[in-house]
């Protein structure tokens, strides 16, 4: 197969305040989007004429892929005016796929290894993957090799809907024929679909891949995302460092990076373009920090991602934590992490994290934030404050 | 990124060639050549744009040749250094998109052979291996060559006396196009859509010959079957990678070309020996030059400079300063110029030199003719600006000029820490007005019905005003006024009516309430307001008809902001309009005649 439909038009609203001004498939992780991870496990495996379908907000995917040229592929895209689900966003591409082609969500986690054998597989073909607990709607019936049922249960609103022990999951990963766009219109979702055209006596093959695919929906699971890709990050030293600066483990500095004297930087760590880190700071590991970042004196950074243009103030502590682009932290803000239990939409969630901040905010000086804190986008909180709970965006705390 | 293309058929290719070319002056344009093989070979270059050197170039007879349009990465932007490349006999030219990583040790390698080399660039070697393996074929000859490269490549060879393209990519894009009794090579495929619909892609790795009626692709050591795609014609846009306009797409890479500016120059370790100039001048007085756009952006930095250096800025247009008779300055001038070739500011610039002023250049374009001139030249790093309405290289001219003025700004280190934190999350503010685009495109389908509209600011935000207007008036054909707001009252009331509204710039900052006043005003008047305003509840709803509301930012940081509204209400309403939005009537990117 030469060509890939990959579906990057989704919000993924259960990952707000992180997906209120982006796809789900720009998440950034060690400096890179998940959708730039799928695009390169394609090109990886020769497939570089690909079909992107955005939708929400897509001018960010436009602003970063591009044409593709600098992941070596060749992008066209369409455009999924309303998100109606995978089946209407794959009818999207109908009049510009070749005979055969791979179908694969933009907003997962897919390695490259994942669909090496995959790629070349005959179409009419599901990736599926072993996963401990994993959610409910994604659980297929597998039989020998063949898919019985490509959705047992379709997700309700309420309820946690996580299935117990280890169950075979449909990956959303496929390999199809032009046929297949006479079973998928009028549907919603791809999975659907699949079922009803099994139940017409139609054959799907299920492969099982044991490579690297991750799903995240909700915002803590950033930090999981974080964990996989930083176990195989390349070192690389694109900065400067000053006098006493210690360096362990693989850790990738950025061009015009900054890291200033004594400062103690334990891998993994990837750290971005034009930082400037220290003096005495410490970052410890499967910590990654994005572009233009300043971490000024005595801070330290543990497990967490921190995006672009964010600035810390000095003697903070940061663990478990996501710090969406363009907060400024003021000094000594401290971010607790512990076992909390937090509610989303479709249900509580026992969690062991630190915070969650989105976007543009701005937390003054001496904050302490409790754990499994979220901060809405472009919040604001004054000196001082301990905060804790939901705090929804554009929130001010006086 | 640079574009490359070839021809080979029953046509005159010089001409297929240069407008081949120009479809890809997206890629790069600060120099360009084309190379045809008739009698013999023929090579034409020099650091011009496409449209340029088509005019200066004589006509070659020849139905062979390629062409390269360049983007310098190594080696400026000149006559030697652009493509094609040739070899010692003058008999070969190669043209090559990509990055050669072990040139050094190749390109000594074959200077210690004896080959004379005539540019700084890596492309060169290329042509130098072809010629050390040649011995009566060209393309065993690439392909030997190849075996020696490290690196990224597209490339397109052709030597005299052979009727053939031998082309060979990796890790660069490269493209064939198929036609009757002709072929053609290009780096992308709106370069020969007009000619041709049926393209063939080459895979990494691929080397092969093409004449005018054949095609012979070599792919891991086995001639490969080769698969014809039609291509609908729309593709052409593909180089807009998604968006509908090159303008929209302009607007939108600003939070990344902020970031980029910011990560070049604003280490703080190397900020004020990058700007050495500055400080040994000791200005007294500052001069800054230049037209259109890039004005605008030198009023908000004579505002800048005076409120946080407290030197007194001249700001003047390049071309009216050229006939004062004396007001020169005495020691130091920016001037600022996107392209780099505008013709006026190239005259100021001159005729500032001679009076012994030195002269600082801000510009887009490496090597261009005023950053040879300039005794130093700042870059933008906008990246190639295709709409001839400037967005992404104003909004990075704004951004030098701050960085400039706050790596200065020793009086008060507190306030100077605040502003290069304010400055780094700039890219996320204007992410965030980019994101506000809904309440702004529903202003620009109501402006869309008016013939006249008026631009306010004032303080720093005057020259966003203005600026609003300009943009307005390239792209969208309405008749667009920018004015300081209190100079509205001193003629311009005249002009109000129900049927002209007003585009009100407010800033918190010491003009909040006398602008406030003013929009009061013009509202007893009757013009409709749409007011672009920080989040705020207050007394800027009551007054307006429209709120398009901006992220909170430092005062001085506002015109960032602002403008990005500003430049979206121009490109909808134009869009509204159904206006040629990149390439607006009786408009040219660069003014290059005075």
């Amino acid at each position: 197969m030469k060509q890939a439909v990959v579906l990057a038009a989704g919000e993924g609203n259960r990952l707000r305040p992180f997906t209120v001004n982006k796809p789900k498939a720009m998440l950034a992780v060690a400096g890179k989007p998940i959708l730039q991870y799928v695009i390169e496990s394609l090109a990886q495996n020769g497939i570089r004429e690909i079909v992107l379908v955005v939708g929400y907000r897509r001018e960010q995917i436009f602003d970063y892929i591009g044409s593709g040229e600098r992941f070596g592929v060749k992008i066209e895209y369409i455009n999924q005016e309303r998100q109606l689900g995978t089946a209407d966003a794959l009818m999207q591409a109908r009049e510009i796929v070749d005979k055969e082609f791979l179908v694969l969500p933009g907003d997962k986690l897919i390695d490259g290894v994942t669909i090496s054998e995959f790629a070349h597989t005959e179409t009419n073909a599901m990736l599926v993957k072993k996963m401990e607990n994993p959610m409910r709607d994604l659980v297929v019936t597998v039989d020998e090799d063949v898919v019985k049922q490509a959705i047992r249960r379709e997700r309700r609103a309420v309820s946690y809907s996580r299935e117990q022990g280890v169950c075979m999951v449909n990956t959303g990963i496929y390999a199809f024929n032009s046929k297949i766009f006479a079973s998928i219109e009028g549907e919603q979702t791809i999975p659907v679909a699949l079922n009803s055209m099994l139940s017409g006596g139609n054959r799907l093959k299920a492969v099982e891949t044991k490579g690297i695919w991750l799903d995240i929906t909700y915002p803590w699971d950033i930090i999981n995302l974080n964990n996989t890709v930083l176990r195989s990050v390349e070192p690389g030293m694109g900065g400067t460092t000053e006098d006493n600066v210690s360096i362990r483990g693989q850790v990738s500095l950025g061009e015009n990076t900054l890291v200033k004297s004594n400062s103690y930087i334990e891998g993994p760590v990837v750290i971005g373009r034009g930082c400037e880190i220290g003096p005495n700071a410490c970052i410890l590991p499967f910590t990654s920090i994005g572009d233009n970042v300043v971490i000024t004196p005595f801070t330290q950074i543990k497990n967490s991602v921190i995006g672009n243009d964010v600035s810390i103030g000095a003697g903070s502590v940061i663990q478990n934590s996501v710090i969406d682009r363009g907060c400024v932290i003021e000094d000594n803000f401290g971010a607790i992490s512990g076992e909390t239990e937090i509610k989303i939409n479709d249900g509580y969630h026992l969690v062991n994290i630190g915070a969650m901040v989105g976007e543009g905010c701005r937390l003054e000086s001496h904050i302490v934030a409790r754990p499994g804190v979220i901060i809405g986008n472009y919040s604001r909180i004054q000196s001082l404050k301990v905060i804790s709970g939901k705090l929804p965006d554009k929130s001010i705390v006086m | 990124m640079c574009g490359i293309v070839g021809y080979i058929g029953n046509k005159q290719a010089q001409p297929i060639l240069f407008d081949c070319l120009t479809r890809l002056e997206y890629r790069g344009y600060d120099s360009c050549g084309i190379a045809i093989s008739g009698s013999k070979l023929e090579l034409c270059k020099d650091a011009y744009r496409v449209g340029v050197m088509a005019k200066k170039t004589p006509p070659h007879e020849g139905v062979l040749g390629v062409g390269h349009t360049r983007w310098a990465t190594c080696g400026e932007p000149s006559m030697k250094n652009a493509h094609p490349h040739s070899d010692c006999s003058g008999s070969l030219a190669v043209v090559h998109n990509g990055i050669i990583s072990n040139f050094k040790q190749l390109k000594q390698q074959l200077i210690e052979e004896g080959h004379n080399f005539t540019s700084e660039t890596d492309s060169e070697v290329i042509a130098h291996l072809i010629e050390k393996y040649y011995k009566d074929n060209l393309e065993t000859a690439v392909e030997r060559a190849l075996d020696d490269i490290i690196g990224s490549y597209a490339i397109v060879a052709i030597k005299a006396g052979e009727d053939k393209l031998v082309v060979a990519r990796q890790d660069s894009p490269l493209v064939i196009g198929v036609g009757d009794h002709e072929n053609y090579v290009a780096s992308d495929v709106p370069a020969v859509l007009e000619h041709t619909n049926r393209i063939i892609y080459l895979e990494e790795g691929d080397i092969g010959v093409i004449t005018d009626v054949d095609i012979k692709i070599k792919r891991k050591g086995v001639y490969a079957k080769l698969k014809e795609h039609k291509i609908a014609w729309n593709i052409k846009e593909a180089q807009k990678a998604g968006y509908e306009h090159f303008m929209l797409k302009e607007i939108y890479e600003q939070p990344r070309v902020i970031r980029d500016t910011l990560v070049g120059y604003c280490k703080e370790a190397e900020l004020i020996s990058d700007l050495e100039l500055v400080r040994d001048a000791g200005i007294e007085d500052l001069l800054i030059l230049a037209c259109g756009t890039s004005y605008n952006a030198g009023m908000v930095g004579k505002y800048v400079f005076e409120e946080l250096l407290k030197i007194p800025v001249r700001v003047e247009y390049a071309s009216e300063f050229n006939y004062y008779p004396h007001s020169l300055a005495k020691t130091m001038a920016i001037v600022i110029t996107q392209s780099g070739e505008t013709a006026d500011v190239i005259h100021a610039a001159r005729r500032l030199q001679a009076t012994g002023c030195r002269v600082l250049a801000i510009t887009n374009v490496v090597g261009s003719t005023i950053s040879r001139l300039a005794n130093q030249t700042v870059y933008t790093s906008a990246g190639p600006e295709i709409s001839v309405a400037s967005t992404k290289s104003f909004m990075a001219q704004l951004v030098l000029l701050y960085w400039l003025v706050i790596s200065y700004s020793r009086d008060d280190i507190k306030r100077q820490a605040d502003m290069i934190m304010e400055i780094r999350q700039m890219p996320q503010k204007i992410q965030q007005v980019l994101n506000n685009k809904q309440s702004i495109e529903k202003c620009a389908k109501y402006l869309a019905g008016y013939e006249n509209v008026l631009f306010i600011g004032r303080g720093v935000n005057y020259p966003i005003a203005l600026e609003g207007a300009l943009k307005m008036k390239e792209v969208s054909y309405i008749h667009a006024e920018g004015y300081a707001a209190g100079e509205l009252k001193h003629g311009p009331f005249a002009l109000l009516s129900k049927d002209a509204p007003v585009v009100a710039v407010v800033a918190r900052d010491g003009t909040f309430d006398a602008v406030i006043n003013n929009i009061r005003e013009i509202k007893t008047r009757g013009a409709p307001v749409i007011t672009v305003a920080e989040d705020e509840n207050g007394v800027v709803n009551e007054i307006s008809d429209f709120v398009i509301n901006v992220p909170s930012v430092d005062y001085i940081f506002s015109p960032l902001v602002n403008t990005v509204v500003l430049q979206l209400l121009a490109y909808y309403t134009a869009k509204a309009k159904g206006r040629s939005i990149d390439f607006p009537r009786n408009l040219a990117k660069s003014v290059t005649v005075e």
